[in-house]
């Protein structure tokens, strides 16, 4: 669990405007596999580009981001969850229209085989590959428990499984990097807890790299390794929870200045 | 040669340009894009048609009439038929203006068949001369009437309670509705104004090209032909948009071959899009995906 | 249980074949041609070349959930296709209607590419809209081959030196081709490049997000569907033989968006329930000009206002569509 020599994740003095704004600025952040780095800070502070930035759904004007070693920054949105970047969404990022079963299927979609003649012709290897992805998805919703649901539409579950069935897809390919948008957003408190049991599972069990964004923090200061601060685009903090606790800076960033 | 392409380019160019800008207020208001809107042109024209030659009401009577009639349309489409559905997926919203369209038309081809109507003489004929080029009385009274109508909105865009209504809308729906603003209300009228403008560019455009149910089509595509040169949903984009094209079919028409004038706005669509999707004055619309 | 559920434990459940229960429809077909007379008949192949129309378009506006006015475009150009090959180069029949499958897919192809640029959505469907104009104008201005405006005329079908002279002739080749394309287009639909196309459709940036290549799968349903309604065109061809410019235009293009959005869209059921109606429905009352339009505009805004999902979801709350329930049905 200690930041070792290796990280998975390195941003490097990485910027990012719109217009004259600029909502990343010389940012700079590392996350080891099996640790968990919460991303936290007022309202605006940049949180979500810094998402988008690493997700490649918004460009970087200046800087670097390096998935372990490998540079990702200017690559395509899926060519970067190919590589082993997954995240969720703050406004929720299932399918609707799609069952929950398909929906963790579609999260294996880039590792399960078949092209296109393979799959119309309904050749044996294209089966084949299905029956795998279908093995693999439902022994993740049994996990979660979410087994007697699997053939239902998405937009039918409650909130809090529907948090969890994306959490499902996105860790369905085994992904070494798992960026968490607000997961805690509308759960009770003790589905919280049993999130966290998940998020410190998925670190220190499948030895994960989580990257997590989140306001509740009782559930950050439980789960995080480290936590990073970010105002005004801004990284003005990167330390364990109970440093964070007493840093001076975050609590004016959060507070405003006296 | 230069200059009569000029100004009878703009003069065309101004009912595009008409056309495009009521798409943009449908769009700016509802986020819908109107694939019905060609068939309001149409619509306009053939009431104003059974107006005059069947019920030989005078021009001008008939013309107020159509405008009046084409806004309780559209006020009434989007109550009945657009407001119900607005909350669901975007699809729906456009195949239900694709199907109003449709069923405009489809009532026009059953009342006049095949026929290519010939649509009374009402715009003052003769014209006169500057330098070179010869400026047709039409031409003026089109590009006047076309002027005088955006000008009359744009007065009550920015002058007007309705208009400060518009400007808190197309800035943000859900702040508007916040503050107090009744939305529905807005943008049934909305609609209205973009079904009236329709009836307007109807009557001014069927002199010149004879009224048909598939005038509808044409000018569909020539309004998003406008709209994207400008940049979708910028009004000054639909305006310049509108008048580049009219004088860009004519140019074509004179220097390549009249065979093309036909395709000039798909080439144009085609090559905006690729080339510049924003066109002119449009926000960038490509997607990072 | 009932007929064609299969359970969700049964490891066979999400096969990409479907069960054998569907191909039943197709060998019960077969018996039609012992019941018709030739004009009945000749019916009954038009409503196979529209289930075929009704399926290719349906990839793209139901499952893809893009709105596209290119269907009739890639009708016109299989059909042209076809009729070009048949009548200048006297090619195979087999082969001539593959190769209007091939050219309606390169079509289809072309007219998607800008999505790679980041073209979407309505300004996708405008380019869709340009492009089937622009056809029309091809059609006819390129008149060496298509000799212009006057239409062509297509030779008589002739299959292994077989002609194809009677309506029951062409039915059993027609049903065959119908058959393996929709076949294929199911396959298709209930595996991943089925469900990458849906979840384009509900949440774009997830799908990138998840590892779809957003664009190409964009591309890749406009270029089946082209495939699809490119066949379609070619049946078409060798149906009525002969190929006209008007027959392609925005008046073909209702019809195709009354198939898919009367029948149910992103349902494979749906698409043949749109075109049998949409094929039976003219014929049974008599045409006056723009009656057609009308009716089937006044049926679609119904459906988006009242049954979105298509007359396909009345025959499934009636259960009668138990043998053909699609797996990937949704509305």
């Amino acid at each position: 669990m200690a930041a070792d020599a290796h990280p998975l994740l390195t941003l490097n003095d990485v910027s990012v405007g719109f217009g004259g704004l600029r909502a990343l600025s010389k940012v700079d952040l590392r996350v080891s596999a099996g640790e968990v780095v919460a991303v936290i800070g007022p309202n605006g502070a940049g949180k979500t580009t810094l998402f988008n930035a690493i997700s490649g759904f918004v460009p970087i004007d200046q800087g670097r981001i390096a998935l372990a070693g490998e540079r990702i920054d200017g690559l395509m949105p899926h060519d970067i969850a190919a590589k082993g970047v997954r995240r969720t969404f703050q406004n929720g990022g299932l399918c609707g229209h799609l069952t929950v079963l398909e929906n963790v299927l579609a999260g294996l979609h880039s590792q399960t085989p078949g092209n296109l003649f393979s799959i119309a012709l309904g050749w044996p290897s294209a089966r084949r590959a299905e029956r795998a992805a279908v093995a693999r998805a439902r022994e993740l919703l049994d996990v979660m428990k979410l087994g007697p649901q699997a053939a239902q539409p998405a937009s039918s579950l409650s909130g809090g499984q529907q948090r969890m069935a994306e959490i499902l897809r996105t860790i369905a390919s085994r992904p070494p990097l798992l960026l968490l948008d607000e997961p805690a957003v509308g759960l009770s408190p003790p589905m919280r807890t049993e999130l966290g049991k998940v998020i410190r599972d998925l670190a220190r069990t499948d030895g994960i790299g989580v990257l997590l964004i989140e306001h509740a923090i009782e559930l950050v200061m439980d789960v995080s390794d480290r936590i990073a601060v970010l105002n005004y685009g801004e990284k003005i903090a990167d330390d364990a929870p109970a440093a964070i606790r007493l840093n001076r800076a975050v609590l004016e960033a959060y507070l405003g200045h006296a | 040669m230069l200059g009569q392409l000029v100004v009878s380019g703009v003069a065309q160019g101004a009912l595009y340009a008409l056309v495009a800008l009521a798409m943009t207020v449908v769009y700016r208001a509802t986020t819908v894009v109107n694939f019905g809107q060609g068939d309001f042109v149409m619509a306009g024209a053939f009431v104003v048609y059974v107006l005059v030659v069947l019920a030989g009401t005078p021009f001008i009577a008939a013309g107020a009439l159509s405008i009046a009639l084409l806004c309780a349309f559209g006020w009434a489409v989007y109550r009945g038929l657009i407001r119900p559905i607005l909350a669901g997926p975007h699809l729906a919203l456009a195949m239900m203006a694709v199907a109003i369209g449709y069923a405009l038309r489809g009532v026009a081809r059953l009342l006049w068949g095949r026929e290519v109507l010939p649509f009374p003489r009402v715009l003052p004929q003769g014209s006169f001369t500057v330098g070179s080029t010869v400026v047709s009385a039409s031409d003026v009274v089109v590009t006047g009437g076309v002027v005088v109508t955006v000008l009359a909105l744009s007065l009550v865009f920015y002058a007007t309670a309705l208009g400060k209504t518009a400007q808190a809308v197309f800035q943000s729906e859900r702040g508007a509705a916040l503050v107090g603003i009744d939305v529905a209300a807005f943008q049934g009228t909305m609609w209205a104004v973009a079904a009236g403008m329709g009836a307007i560019a109807g009557i001014l455009i069927a002199p010149i090209t004879l009224l048909y149910p598939d005038l509808a089509a044409a000018t569909l595509i020539r309004g998003f032909a406008a709209m994207t040169l400008g940049g979708f949903g910028s009004f000054l984009g639909a305006a310049v948009g509108g008048v580049l094209l009219g004088v860009g079919e004519l140019f074509v028409g004179a220097y390549l071959s009249s065979r093309l004038i036909e395709i000039t706005s798909y080439l144009i669509i085609i090559l905006v899009l690729l080339i510049r999707p924003s066109g002119l004055f449009g926000k960038k619309i490509a997607v990072r995906v | 249980m009932r007929i064609g559920e299969r359970r969700l434990d049964d490891p066979e459940a999400h096969t990409v074949t479907r069960p054998s229960v569907l191909w039943l429809l197709p060998l019960a077909l077969l018996a039609v041609p012992l019941v018709t007379n030739d004009y009945t008949q000749y019916i009954v192949n038009l409503t196979l070349v529209y289930v075929l129309v009704g399926i290719g378009f349906n990839v793209v506006v139901g499952n893809l959930g893009q709105l596209a006015f290119a269907n009739a475009a890639f009708y016109g150009i299989g059909a042209y296709t076809a009729a070009i090959l048949l009548y200048h180069y006297k090619m195979p029949l087999l082969l001539a209607i593959a190769g209007a499958g091939v050219v309606g897919g390169l079509a289809g192809t072309l007219v998607a590419l800008p999505a790679l640029r980041g073209i979407r959505s309505f300004y996708l469907a405008i380019l869709t809209l340009a492009f089937g104009e622009l056809m029309r104008w091809v059609y006819i201005n390129a008149d060496a081959w298509t000799l212009g405006s006057m239409g062509m005329h297509v030779p008589r079908p002739v299959l292994f030196g077989y002609v194809l002279a009677s309506e029951k002739q062409k039915f059993y080749l027609f049903l065959v081709i119908v058959t393996l394309l929709v076949a294929a287009t199911a396959n298709l639909l209930r595996s991943k490049v089925g469900r990458a196309f849906t979840a384009i459709r509900d949440n774009e940036l997830a799908a990138a997000a998840m590892g779809i290549p957003t664009a190409r799968y964009t591309i890749l349903a406009f270029a089946w569907s082209g495939l699809v309604v490119g066949t379609a065109g070619a049946l078409y061809a060798v149906l009525v033989r002969q190929v006209s410019p008007e027959a392609f235009g925005l008046l073909e293009l209702i019809l195709h968006f009354g198939i898919v959005v009367i029948g149910g869209l992103a349902n494979i059921a749906g698409s043949v329930l749109g075109a049998v109606v949409l094929t039976l429905a003219p014929e049974l009352l008599r045409d006056l000009p723009g009656y057609e339009e009308l009716l089937i505009a006044c049926l679609m805004i119904a459906i988006l206002l009242v049954l979105p999902g298509g007359l396909i979801t009345v025959l499934d709350r009636l259960r009668l569509t138990l043998l053909f329930r699609e797996r990937y049905h949704r509305a």
